[in-house]
């Protein structure tokens, strides 16, 4: 497989948060992956203290430069996450576009990370910016239902809803729409959230069609940080591989991400102790413990196909 | 197994070298690499172009301070490679002695990177920060023969000048030197390059013990970059396994580099075309796909015991 992703991300010193969190995956997969650093901290910001630099637009410009000097800005796949930066994410868009020209089969792979729970936890600025610019030239796209009401500016309250609102996502450009994570009741209760996705793709007779899945997630009562990564990361990875059938990407993907998830709760558990909520840095997802799950991960959950 | 490695080096946005180079294969055995990237370079300097930023003194200890804070500076080995900045390179000093003093196992694995071929590649002032305060704290030195013979002063004509300046830098500090290529003569002819390790070893009565092996590795007709930081990172892995073996550590740590490298001059040279010479780009090493070359190395060289 010859495969080359440019990801433009966070790196942290240590954990796994952006970069750190999509490269190892990605590279244990078999893809190429050229990474930009989009800032270089010591860890994430959940813990008590984090310190260091952010990459500028301008810098930015000047990486993706050297690599085109060089003739190699050739690029299958674009994956962008977390940004604060208005001018750093136009400056990736500039950038996106002329990839395509250079690769018009260029999947851009974008989670456009804005906030959760009803609050933006990124400047009010850049939603502008991903709903006019950057959203128009994603192919794929992972928001959370708060991010997926704030790009469409529709709310959402049932699976109708959901639906309707990815099929607005969809014209705005991607045409694969995974809302990873809702407020929306389970079928199989309170443990479980809900998730969708989304896939428009063109028939042989010039017709679109769309498929639907739903996916039931169990819970978990933690705060983990870079699963959001993880899993476009592994979308990107998983829709490559199926690129026609969103069932099998997604149940591929949600699976990778319990079996991290997974792993790295029983191992936070036992260094906090018993009864002790564990810390931020015992939280640090299992990345490289959980290779064998990343490269062959057994499926535990079914996406239901939608018929509507 | 619980490792912790804390990697000081270059990362490129594409290509492997540095950071690159060290961390996947690090991490597919298994290693919790914490990466502190001393530049932000396009690409390896190589190429026709390159572009970028360094990273100064003062934001690298910025980075280790936040590590610090949140009291999360616990590693077991630290990695060092090339270093073009005095004061950064002091600074690296400074956060090996602390992480020395909250982990006194701590192994500190350093290339010296200063040059190769009778001539330096990095400004000549490195040599003594190298000399004078980091090969002293070093634990696993993997200079090539140039680089032993500037941290020594003494000049490598023969095998006997090789072990003599390899226990010269046992007594600046690291227990265990590997030199990762000579000019000296093989036994095998002018097809093979030869490389030496010497490993102390302190035995249950007091006294110290020297074990000293030689390795021929066959000689590739191509410029790589990027491989004395994968031996670095390598040799650190399997020194982890086996600390007391210098022969075994060296024998999988070379036939993990014949493998990439093999891989990486077959996939060049079908890239560049008949009868072309490979461009960096062609180049670069074949990583990701070595996988299982890197978790399971077949062996393909014998270290001999001297």
């Amino acid at each position: 497989m010859e495969c080359r992703v440019l990801s433009i991300q966070s790196h942290v010193v240590r954990g796994y948060v952006g970069n750190k969190s999509a490269s190892f995956p990605l590279q244990v997969l078999g893809f190429e992956v050229d990474s930009i650093n989009s800032v270089q901290f010591s860890n994430h910001t959940g813990y008590s203290h984090w310190k260091g630099q952010v990459l500028t637009a301008d810098e930015l410009h000047v990486l993706y430069e050297g690599i085109k000097l060089n003739n190699v800005h050739h690029y299958d796949y674009v994956l962008t996450g977390y940004t604060r930066d208005t001018s750093f994410l136009e400056m990736v868009v500039d950038i996106v576009q002329e990839l395509k020209r250079a690769n018009p089969n260029l999947v851009y792979v974008c989670d456009p990370v804005l906030g959760d729970h009803g609050s933006m936890y990124v400047p009010e600025n850049l939603h502008p910016v991903y709903k006019n610019k950057v959203v128009p030239v994603a192919d794929i796209i992972t928001p959370n239902q708060f991010e997926a009401e704030l790009l469409t500016g529709k709310n959402i309250s049932t699976e109708k809803d959901a639906v309707e609102v990815m099929d607005l996502l969809h014209k705005m450009g991607p045409d694969t729409v995974v809302i990873t994570s809702s407020d929306l009741p389970s079928r199989l209760g309170d443990r479980f959230l809900v998730s969708l996705g989304s896939q428009r793709t063109l028939m042989p007779d010039g017709t679109k069609s769309t498929q639907r899945v739903r996916m039931e997630i169990p819970k978990v009562d933690a705060v983990f940080v870079g699963t959001g990564d993880l899993f476009a990361a592994m979308l990107l990875a998983w829709t490559h591989h199926y690129p026609n059938d969103l069932k099998t990407a997604c149940e591929k993907t949600f699976s990778v991400m319990h079996h991290v998830i997974k792993r790295t709760i029983s191992y936070a558990h036992e260094l906090a102790g018993p009864g002790r909520k564990p810390s931020p840095p015992q939280l640090e997802l299992r990345m490289v413990q959980s290779k064998a799950d990343i490269e062959d991960p057994a499926i535990v959950m079914e996406a239901t196909v939608l018929t509507l | 197994m619980e490792c912790r490695v804390l990697s000081v080096q270059s990362h490129v946005v594409r290509g492997y070298v540095g950071n690159k180079s060290a961390t996947f294969p690090l991490q597919v055995l298994g290693f919790e690499v914490d990466s502190i990237n001393s530049v932000q370079f396009s690409n390896h300097t190589g190429y026709a172009h390159w572009k970028g930023q360094v990273l100064t003194a003062d934001e690298l200890n910025v980075l280790y301070e936040g590590i610090k804070l949140n009291n999360v500076n616990h590693y077991d080995y630290v990695l060092t490679g090339y270093t073009r900045d005095t004061s950064f390179l002091e600074t690296v000093v400074d956060i090996v002695q602390e992480l020395k003093r909250l982990n006194p196992k701590l192994v500190y694995v350093c290339d010296p990177v200063m040059g190769d071929q009778g001539s330096m590649y990095v400004p000549e002032n490195i040599l003594p920060v190298y000399r004078d305060k980091v090969v002293a704290v070093a634990d696993i030195l993997t200079p090539n023969q140039f680089e032993a013979e500037l941290l020594t002063g003494r000049k490598i004509s023969t095998e006997k000048d090789a072990l003599e300046v390899m226990d010269l830098l046992h007594q600046m500090g690291p227990d265990m030197v590997v030199l990762t290529s000579t000019d000296l003569i093989s036994p095998h002819g002018g097809q093979f390059l030869v490389a030496l390790g010497s490993q102390k070893m302190v035995r249950p009565d007091g006294t110290t013990s020297t074990q000293k092996i030689r390795m021929e590795m066959p000689k590739v007709d191509a410029v790589f970059v990027g491989t004395g930081d994968l031996f670095a990172a390598m040799l650190l892995a399997w020194t982890h396994h086996h600390p007391k073996d210098l022969k075994a550590a060296c024998e999988k740590t070379v036939s993990v580099l014949h493998h990439v490298i093999k891989r990486t001059i077959t996939y060049a040279n079908k890239m560049a075309g008949p009868g072309k010479r490979p461009s960096p780009a062609q180049l670069e090493l074949r990583m990701v796909q070595s996988k299982k070359d890197i978790e399971y190395p077949a062996i393909v060289v014998e270290a001999i015991v001297l």
